[in-house]
C-alpha cells in the first residue's frame, strides 16, 4: 500500500472522533508508510474525486503510554493541544508532525522552518492563549445544591483543560462546567472528574443559590468602581477582552 | 453600613494602586484554591488594566495627610472600616465563583501603624487558617510598623510590598509629610533578606506616582535601577499622576500622563528583560523619553553605526537589541539558527515584528531594503511618523506634551 506520490492521492482517512483512535490511525499510517491526501472525522462529506478509506486499526488503550515513551512528553502534549484546536487541518499537521520526529527527533520542535512545526507550534499557542483566557473569564454561578456552575463558548476544545485546573483550585467543591459549543460537559463530583455529552445529563430548571444575585451585583459594583474615569480606554480593554468573551462575563450585563 | 456600600468606598480608595499581578508564587498548601505561576487576569476594566485580585482598603480612615491622596486625612470623604469577616466573606465568594485569583490588601493607617498592622494580620489569619484559602494574597505593609508584624504577614501572604511612592526623598516631604523614606526602605529590606518559599514566595514589588512631582524620567529610572538592585524587587509599577485633590504643591493636570507612564514601562522592561541599563537609555542631556518614540528604538537610532546586524550570528545580546525582536523572538532565533539558516520568512513565523525589524537586520546577508535607506530620518519618517499620526487619531493623551 506504499505510495510513492503523495500530492496525487484522492484516499481520505477516517478517524472516530477522538484523540486515541486518531493517534491509532496516525500510528497505522505511520507503520505502513502511507501518505493520506486528508484525515477526517466520520461525518465527513467526501468530495467527488475523495476516496474514503476505513482501515482497521487496533484499539489499544494504552496507545498513549507508548506514543508517550516515542516522542517524548512535550511532542505529546503539542500534539494535544493541536487537537483540541478547530482547524480544519489539524490531523494533518499532527501526522506530519510525527513523521518528522523520526528524522529530527528532539531538535524537531525547533525545526519552524518546516511547515508542519510552525503550524503546530502556531496552533498549540493558539489553544493554550484560548485556554488561559477562560481560566479567568470562566464564571461560576453557585445553585441550590452548593454545586457550582459555569457555561463557556471557547471555540478550540478546551473543557478537559480547564477541568484540569479547576480540579486542583476547586478540589473540594462540586462543579459542572458547560461547553455551549460542543454541548459537552466537565462534571467534578465527590472529588471525582467526569466528562459527559448532552444525552447522559439532565440540567433543567437549576435554580441559584439565594446568596448568588448578592454576589453577582457585588462584583459588578467592584468591577464598575474599580476602573479609573480619568484614564477610560475602550481600545485597550478590547484587545486583552475582546466581545466574544463577554457573553458569560456577570461584570459586562449592562454594557453587552 | 451594609457589606455593598463598604465594598463601593473601600474599592474605589483603593483603585489608585497599579499593582494587580497575581503571578510568581509558588506556595503550595491550602485547601481551597491555589496560585497560578503565570498568573491569571479575570477581567479588565473599563480603563483597560487587569482585573486579578479583589483590591481593597481594610479602611480609608488614615490619620496621614498625604496632598495627592483621596484618603488623606484633611478630605471629606465617607469613611468606612471592613470587619475581618466580612473580607474573608466576600474573598472566598468571588474567589469559589472564579472573578478573582486572590485579595490585595491595603490599608489607611488608622490609630497607628502597629494597630493597623494588627487589623491586616488578623484578617489575613483567618482568611488562611479557618477558611484554608490557598489563594494569591498580596498585602502592603505599614510602614512604621514593628519587625515582628512583618514576620507575621510575610509568613501569611505571597507578597508583602511597600510603595516609594515618590522618586526622591525632597518630594516625599513636600507632598507626604508624614511619610519617611527610611521606613519604607526598612520593610524593602526585611522582605529582601527573608524571602524564601515560606515567606512572601512572589517577593515584593513597589509603586512610583509619575507626573505628581518634579522629576525627570532620568531620575524616575535611576531610582528603579537602584531599587532592583537593592531589594531584589520583582516589579516596579509606574503609576500617572491622578489629579483627586488640589493643593499648592501639587501640578495642575487635565489629563493623567499616559504616555510618558507606558515609555517608563517600557524602559523597566529594558532594564528586567533586555540587558539595558538606565545611562544607555538617558544621560543628563536628554533626562526625559521622547514620547513619540518607544525607548529601545530611540537607543538603536542613536547607535545606527553598530547596525544592521545579522540574525543568523550575532550574540542574544546584540539581538536583544533590535527593535521588533522580543525576548521570546530572541531565543527560538538563538535555537533555531544551529538547525537551519533563518531567512526573513523564518523570522515573521518566529513572531519578529519585521515591520521594525527590517531596518536594523540582514538575514544571510541581505538586506530587506536598499542599503542606503539605513539612515535614522528616513527610519523615523516611516515608522514613527506614522504611529503618531495613529496614536493622535486615537486619543488626545498627547496633546499634554505637544
Amino acid at each position: 500500500m506504499e505510495n510513492n506520490y503523495p500530492y496525487l492521492t484522492n484516499q481520505v482517512y477516517i478517524y472516530d472522533n477522538d484523540f486515541i483512535s486518531l493517534l491509532s490511525l496516525i500510528k497505522t499510517l505511520l507503520k505502513n508508510k502511507i501518505r493520506p491526501y486528508k484525515i477526517e472525522g466520520k461525518e465527513y462529506n467526501p468530495s467527488l474525486f475523495e476516496n474514503i478509506i476505513n482501515i482497521k486499526v487496533e484499539n489499544n488503550s494504552n496507545i498513549l503510554r507508548e506514543l508517550k515513551n516515542i516522542f517524548g512528553k512535550e511532542n505529546m502534549q503539542i500534539i494535544y493541544y493541536v487537537y483540541s484546536s478547530c482547524e480544519n487541518n489539524k490531523e494533518l499537521v499532527i501526522y506530519y508532525y510525527l513523521l518528522n520526529y523520526f528524522k529530527f527527533k528532539d531538535n524537531l520542535i525547533r525545526m519552524r522552518n518546516l511547515r508542519c512545526v510552525s503550524e503546530a507550534l502556531r496552533i498549540k499557542e493558539k489553544v493554550a492563549r484560548e485556554a488561559h483566557k477562560f481560566k479567568g473569564f470562566l464564571r461560576f454561578k453557585e445553585l441550590k445544591s452548593e454545586s457550582l456552575y459555569a457555561e463557556i463558548n471557547p471555540d478550540n476544545d478546551i473543557l478537559f483543560i480547564l477541568a484540569k485546573h479547576f480540579q486542583k483550585r476547586l478540589k473540594e467543591f462540586n462543579w459542572v462546567i458547560k461547553d455551549v459549543n460542543r454541548k459537552t460537559y466537565a462534571i467534578y463530583f465527590s472529588q471525582k472528574l467526569y466528562f459527559a455529552n448532552e444525552e447522559k445529563i439532565n440540567l433543567k430548571n437549576v435554580e441559584f443559590s439565594k446568596e448568588e444575585e448578592s454576589y453577582e451585583d457585588m462584583w459588578k459594583e467592584f468591577y464598575n468602581i474599580i476602573g479609573i474615569t480619568l484614564r477610560k480606554n475602550d481600545r485597550c480593554r478590547m484587545n486583552f477582552m475582546p466581545k466574544k468573551y463577554w457573553q458569560y462575563l456577570i461584570e459586562m450585563e449592562d454594557e453587552r | 453600613m451594609d457589606i455593598m456600600e463598604k465594598l463601593t468606598i473601600l474599592a474605589d480608595s483603593a483603585k489608585y494602586d497599579a499593582s494587580c499581578s497575581s503571578s510568581g508564587s509558588t506556595r503550595t498548601n491550602g485547601k481551597f484554591g491555589n496560585t497560578a505561576y503565570s498568573g491569571i487576569c479575570h477581567s479588565f476594566s473599563s480603563d483597560g488594566r487587569c482585573i486579578s485580585l479583589l483590591k481593597i482598603l481594610l479602611t480609608n480612615i488614615c490619620i496621614f495627610d498625604c496632598k495627592y491622596c483621596i484618603n488623606r486625612n484633611s478630605n471629606n470623604v465617607k469613611r468606612a472600616i471592613f470587619t475581618p469577616e466580612e473580607i474573608c466573606q466576600i474573598t472566598i465568594n468571588f474567589y469559589k465563583r472564579n472573578y478573582i485569583e486572590g485579595l490585595f490588601l491595603s490599608s489607611g493607617i488608622i490609630k497607628s501603624p502597629d494597630y493597623t498592622m494588627e487589623l491586616m494580620i488578623k484578617t489575613i489569619e483567618l482568611l488562611r487558617h479557618k477558611y484554608h484559602f490557598g489563594g494569591y494574597i498580596h498585602a502592603k505593609a505599614i510602614p512604621g510598623c514593628s519587625e515582628y508584624q512583618l514576620k507575621k504577614l510575610g509568613s501569611l501572604v505571597d507578597r508583602l510590598s511597600a510603595n516609594i511612592e515618590l522618586p526622591s526623598n525632597e518630594s516625599l516631604k513636600l507632598l507626604a509629610p508624614n511619610k519617611e523614606e527610611s521606613k519604607v526602605s526598612k520593610i524593602m529590606n526585611y522582605v529582601k533578606v527573608n524571602q524564601n518559599k515560606n515567606f512572601t514566595p512572589a517577593g515584593q514589588s513597589t509603586q512610583m506616582i509619575i507626573g505628581a512631582s518634579l522629576e525627570t524620567d532620568l531620575d524616575i529610572m535611576n531610582k528603579s535601577e537602584n531599587s532592583y538592585h537593592d531589594y531584589k524587587l520583582k516589579r516596579v509599577f509606574y503609576s500617572a499622576y491622578i489629579p483627586v485633590n488640589q493643593d499648592k504643591n501639587l501640578p495642575i493636570l487635565k489629563m493623567p500622563p499616559l504616555k510618558r507612564e507606558n515609555r517608563l514601562y517600557q524602559a523597566d522592561w529594558l532594564l528586567r528583560f533586555y540587558n539595558f541599563k538606565v545611562s544607555d537609555l538617558l544621560d543628563k542631556n536628554h533626562p526625559n523619553f521622547n514620547v513619540l518614540v518607544d525607548p529601545k528604538c530611540s537607543w538603536a537610532l542613536n547607535h545606527l553605526n553598530e547596525f544592521p546586524k545579522e540574525v543568523n550570528s550575532c550574540t542574544y545580546n546584540e539581538l536583544l537589541k533590535i527593535p521588533g525582536i522580543g525576548v521570546t523572538s530572541a531565543k527560538r532565533i538563538i535555537t533555531s539558527r544551529k538547525f537551519f539558516k533563518l531567512n526573513f520568512n523564518d523570522l515573521k513565523k518566529m513572531g519578529v515584528v519585521l515591520k521594525r525589524a527590517q531596518y536594523f537586520i540582514t538575514c544571510n546577508g541581505k538586506y530587506n531594503l536598499n542599503a542606503t535607506l539605513l539612515s535614522s530620518s528616513f527610519i523615523e519618517k516611516n515608522l514613527f511618523l506614522d504611529d503618531a499620526e495613529k496614536e493622535i487619531g486615537y486619543g488626545k493623551q498627547l496633546s499634554l506634551f505637544n
